[in-house]
């Protein structure tokens, strides 16, 4: 379904990715870890459109996407929810998630997901009139899934997205993350948090300053003994 | 002074200042929208101006009804400006600030100069409107008609942009864009036209203005230049990027200027506007609906 090919994206002459490959087959939760830095949200960046990537490519259901305005590739199926969750803060919790099924006309097209993400976050229904920013910061990050979801994508895009958030509800997004799955999208999350993200994932990737260093199924990879090491502490 | 020359004068301030507000509406929206001030802003309510005087002159059509006419041509210029101009200002990579004043500036000049080209600096009026110089006597006091419809199509502007703004998909991604440009192209948005929306959509309530002004005012190359800096004050009256605040602001204005023509010798009337605009920006500086 996606296929990032030798990717290399640099910010103002600095690479930080090089060369990177990585393949999401079509319903599968693919989890890409690594340390701060290692380059994980640059990839994200690069599939989405935010960043330009210098050399490589990125194909998406078999067409080119590397290159394309930002919003195009969003048209083409692909979500992305950024690591600072880019929510519109002073719209109500309604318009951000209205403002999801932007790109659709009718009406019944627009509010179908809608039911979906209600069931998967029941406290967004209950919070639909407040002001994003006055949301905790986990329901933040299910608004911004949830907004995600209401451009009906392919494939979703996750950055960090226990970043900042009550022990608690992380296991609620990561449990989340498995019913979109389950009900046929598939999932590219990026995560410092190791151990959670390979319980749910299909594969996994990690990447070190930039380069893929180990790639395998996520049983492959939580078993694998330098990983368990220096990545689970165990 | 008796009470019914301060009645009358109020109820002209308040309608000079309705139309203040429709003049200021379109800078506060661009600025809100993407943080540029245009510093055409008054150009484009003279070739606003120009367009009413022509069409009157070559085919007789009344201001009133060609004012559709004009803000729809207003709209196309003011998308043409953001995306032949404005878009590219503010991808500068250095000075981007510098970059987009001198952008807005120099268009101004340019404009001003055309105009002085073709039109010739002389002063034009429209001679036989159906509203120009006549007044309506309401309770006694005696309203000139062409402010009291340039009051009424700016209440209904308003109205209708509180209704685009707030009722439609449009809208909705224009406050988005507002809130955060950088994010919309995640739903799918291109801010580009989203930008080019906002500038259309302002310079086109600066060309309803001008419709109306010219009824009653002189058309020459520099008449923005006043009105112009009259809608800057009024913004920053009413706080920087609020489109309702402009349209208080405007209000206020217009009142305020009314009190000192009432006190002051009228070469002195824009003392009391600009003594109330440095109170307010020292007392609260984000203007008095302002959200920054």
């Amino acid at each position: 379904m996606l296929s990032v090919r030798d990717v290399t994206t640099a910010y103002q002459g600095l690479v930080a990715i090089s060369n990177v490959s990585i393949d999401v087959n079509k319903g599968e939760i693919v989890c890409v870890a690594g340390a701060n830095g290692a380059g994980k949200s640059t990839l994200l960046k690069s599939i989405a459109g935010a960043e330009r990537p210098r050399a490589g490519s990125v194909t998406f259901d078999g067409n080119r996407v590397d290159g394309m305005a930002q919003h195009l590739i969003t048209a083409k199926g692909i979500a992305y929810v950024p690591e600072n969750r880019r929510l519109f803060p002073r719209l109500s919790v309604r318009d951000n998630l209205r403002l999801g099924s932007y790109l659709y006309r009718s009406e019944a097209n627009r509010e179908e997901p809608l039911d979906f993400v209600f069931k998967l976050f029941p406290r967004l229904s209950e919070r639909l009139e407040q002001r994003a920013e006055t949301l905790s910061g986990g329901e933040q990050q299910m608004l911004a899934i949830g907004r995600a979801l209401m451009t009906r994508p392919r494939l979703l895009m996750l950055d960090e997205p226990s970043q900042g958030i009550m022990p608690k509800l992380v296991d609620e997004i990561f449990q989340a993350v498995k019913r979109i799955r389950d009900v046929g999208m598939t999932v590219l999350i990026v995560e410092q948090r190791m151990a959670e993200c390979l319980e749910i994932a299909d594969r996994a990737y990690i990447l070190q300053t930039g380069r893929v260093l180990m790639q395998g199924t996520a049983a492959e990879i939580s078993g694998n003994k330098d990983v368990r090491k220096a990545y689970l502490g165990l | 002074m008796t009470a019914e020359t301060i009645i009358q004068s109020l109820a002209s301030g308040l309608l000079m200042g309705l139309l203040y507000g429709l003049i200021a509406v379109g800078l506060a929206l661009v600025f809100g929208l993407m943080d540029v001030v245009n510093f055409a802003h008054g150009e484009f309510l003279m070739i606003a101006m120009y367009a009413t005087f022509f069409l009157f002159a070559f085919f007789a059509l009344d201001p009133i009804l060609a004012a559709p006419l004009v803000a729809a041509a207003l709209f196309v210029f003011g998308a043409v400006v953001y995306l032949l101009v404005v878009r590219f200002a503010v991808r500068a990579k250095a000075n981007t600030g510098m970059v987009q004043i001198f952008s807005t500036f120099g268009l101004a000049v340019l404009m001003r100069g055309v105009a002085q080209y073709f039109f010739t600096p002389d002063y034009r009026s429209i001679p036989h409107s159906w509203l120009g110089g006549k007044t309506i006597s309401i309770a006694g006091i005696y309203l000139p008609q062409p402010q009291l419809i340039g009051g009424l199509i700016a209440i209904a502007a308003f109205a209708g942009l509180y209704f685009f703004i707030h009722r439609t998909d449009f809208g909705r991604a224009l406050e988005a864009t507002r809130e955060d440009a950088g994010a919309v192209a995640l739903v799918g948005i291109d801010k580009n036209k989203v930008f080019a929306l906002g500038w259309g959509l302002g310079a086109a309530l600066v060309g309803l203005a001008g419709a109306v002004m010219a009824i009653f005012f002189y058309v020459f190359p520099d008449v923005g230049a006043s009105f112009a800096t009259i809608a800057y004050v009024t913004v920053a009256l009413g706080g920087f990027g609020s489109v309702f605040g402009a349209f208080a602001g405007g209000i206020i204005v217009g009142l305020v200027e009314a009190i000192t023509t009432l006190i002051l010798p009228p070469s002195l009337k824009t003392v009391g506007i600009y003594s109330v605009y440095l109170l307010v920006v020292f007392v609260r500086p984000r203007g008095l609906f302002g959200s920054i």
